[in-house]
């Protein structure tokens, strides 16, 4: 039972750096329609960016914000300089898939090139370690759910109750007709790339944190619960995208706990399947549809 | 031509050989058209006679667009949709015409983006004495609310930045008579507060009504332009142009 208790503490805490990737990747599909995979390649970069600045006497926790705003800049590139233009030639979904696919190979690879292909690690984060509910999380780990919810918030509170986030909603809900009320639909996608770029990168340092040791695949392989949990709370749709990352988190973990810890990926593997087979929408469906943040 | 009071009048709207369509086929082509400041301009005509198709031109969302458009005096062929709204031109399209996801506030807000974040709140309120239906409905998600309420949300966030040129791409398409009714009144009254109004409108009968000046297409041009009430008087016109049996009380 303890054992239990504790895969829950672990999957809360693994859902919020899944959520923070998740609704990032989720809010510019939104946005944007596309389905960019260099999204995880990004991640990576992120990882690497944190841990040449912990190299340069930072912490993990002052290097996350400054990797955020970078890797949220490297999107709006992309955006500018591959996705954009394709979008503008009728570069269709798949097309467009295949793209992401290669441009995240070739940031992987450049990451190889810089840094090699040895695993890596940010060492042990000193902390306490804290007792909630029952269940043993590290003082890391708490930082990482409270920097999580504190994100979440931070973006409920941006699309909800400020011009740029509803023009944002506006502009994924209908960009024709939000530029017929005389908004900048290019530069409202830069300011989204960017938010969900940033998230990214802060991804990437969580992920980079909470992991012992990783390499170039890192963001790869985190995509797949990523867009698990994206595609469980209905894909373009931040809010589904917290709620999804809460319940691959711990259904992962506690998979791992019972069974094997090599079942943790499987499961979200399963949870992606079984979702577009049962609930293409997302667990939430029509009802949830009605409140949705972004069509 | 329009009426004497209307050729006095700065036109608000002027289009000379205007020719457009998607890919290289054009679906518009020929078509002149002139539009002053409280006038109702309707254009009717049969199915696929491609008069979405010319509002959409108007604007530049059509594969190609050729000829002159002229508003307010300045050429606007090939700009940009979001400088349109900028230059007093407001659109409502014929589908999707309303932020679904969006709840009804923030779709007249959306209406305002140019404005500041003081000035949106006093306009809502100037847009909701004309559509006061919409005020307990401020905070209901568009999706949830009827055809009618809809169409008025979608009128009242065009009104919000109190455009001079309206573009009305078929306003009571799929609306009972009775809220069309209503719609095709707000329309008139819209005009009467001096703005040029381009109506396009399947209820032809209904849309001359209300309108100054009637363009009749077909086939992707003008065939005939005259006083909406010599079109809606004329009984050949009615039967040939307007499918006056078909829309019979429409």
């Amino acid at each position: 039972m303890h054992l239990l208790v504790d895969a829950v503490g672990f999957g809360i805490a693994a859902g919020a750096v899944i959520a923070i990737g998740a609704v990032g990747f989720s809010l510019q599909f939104g946005m944007s329609n596309v389905l960019n995979i260099t999204y995880g390649a990004l991640m990576t970069l992120a990882a690497y960016l944190g841990l040449f600045l912990l190299g340069r006497g930072l912490s993990a926790w002052a290097a996350m914000p400054l990797c955020a705003a970078l890797v949220g800049l490297a999107s709006v590139g992309f955006r500018r300089l591959v996705v954009a233009p394709l979008r503008r030639r009728g570069t269709g979904a798949l097309g467009m898939v295949i793209v992401t696919v290669s441009a995240g190979i070739i940031v992987e690879y450049a990451i190889v090139a810089v840094a090699g292909t040895a695993a890596q690690s940010y060492g042990r984060q000193s902390g306490a370690t804290l007792h909630l509910l029952g269940m043993t999380l590290t003082a890391g780990q708490v930082a990482i759910i409270l920097i999580a919810a504190g994100l979440m918030l931070g973006l409920h509170l941006l699309l909800t109750r400020t011009t740029l986030g509803r023009a944002m909603r506006a502009t994924a809900a209908n960009p024709t007709l939000a530029r017929s009320c005389g908004i900048a639909t290019e530069r409202v996608g830069d300011a989204a790339w960017l938010l969900s770029g940033g998230l990214c990168g802060a991804a990437g340092v969580a992920l980079a944190l909470t992991t012992v040791s990783f390499d170039f695949t890192l963001g790869s392989v985190f995509l797949i619960p990523m867009i698990a949990a994206a595609v469980l709370g209905g894909i373009g749709q931040p809010y589904g995208a917290m709620l999804g990352a809460l319940v691959v988190g711990i259904a992962s973990e506690v998979a791992g706990a019972l069974w094997d810890p090599a079942y943790k990926d499987v499961v979200a593997f399963l949870i992606l399947i079984v979702m577009l087979l049962v609930r293409p929408r997302g667990l939430f469906g029509a009802a949830w549809s009605a409140r949705r943040l972004l069509a | 031509m329009p009426t004497s009071s209307a050729e006095a009048a700065a036109p608000a709207l002027r289009v000379r050989g205007l020719r457009a369509g998607y890919g290289d086929a054009p679906v518009v082509s020929g078509v002149d058209l002139d539009l002053a400041c409280g006038q109702v301009a309707a254009v009717v005509g049969p199915n696929g006679a491609g008069k979405s198709t010319l509002v959409k031109a108007l604007l530049g969302i059509v594969g190609f667009v050729e000829g002159e458009v002229v508003i307010d005096g300045r050429v606007t062929t090939g700009m940009p949709l979001e400088r349109l709204a900028r230059l007093g031109v407001g659109y409502v399209p014929q589908v999707e015409d309303v932020f679904e996801s969006l709840r009804v506030r923030e779709n007249l807000d959306m209406g305002g983006y140019l404005l500041p974040r003081r000035e949106r709140a006093r306009r809502v309120e100037r847009v909701l004495e004309t559509f006061p239906a919409l005020r307990p409905r401020l905070d209901r998600y568009v999706e949830t609310l009827s055809g009618g309420e809809r169409k008025m949300t979608a009128l009242a966030r065009v009104l919000m930045l109190e455009p001079r040129l309206l573009l009305l791409d078929e306003p009571t398409a799929s609306l009972s008579l009775s809220v069309s009714r209503v719609v095709l009144d707000q329309v008139r009254r819209l005009a009467d507060l001096g703005k040029a109004v381009l109506l396009v409108e399947q209820r032809a009968a209904a849309a001359l009504a209300v309108a100054d000046w009637a363009y009749v297409m077909v086939r992707g041009g003008i065939a005939m332009s005259a006083p909406a009430r010599r079109v809606l008087d004329d009984p050949a016109m009615r039967e040939v142009f307007l499918g006056a049996r078909a829309s019979a009380g429409g």
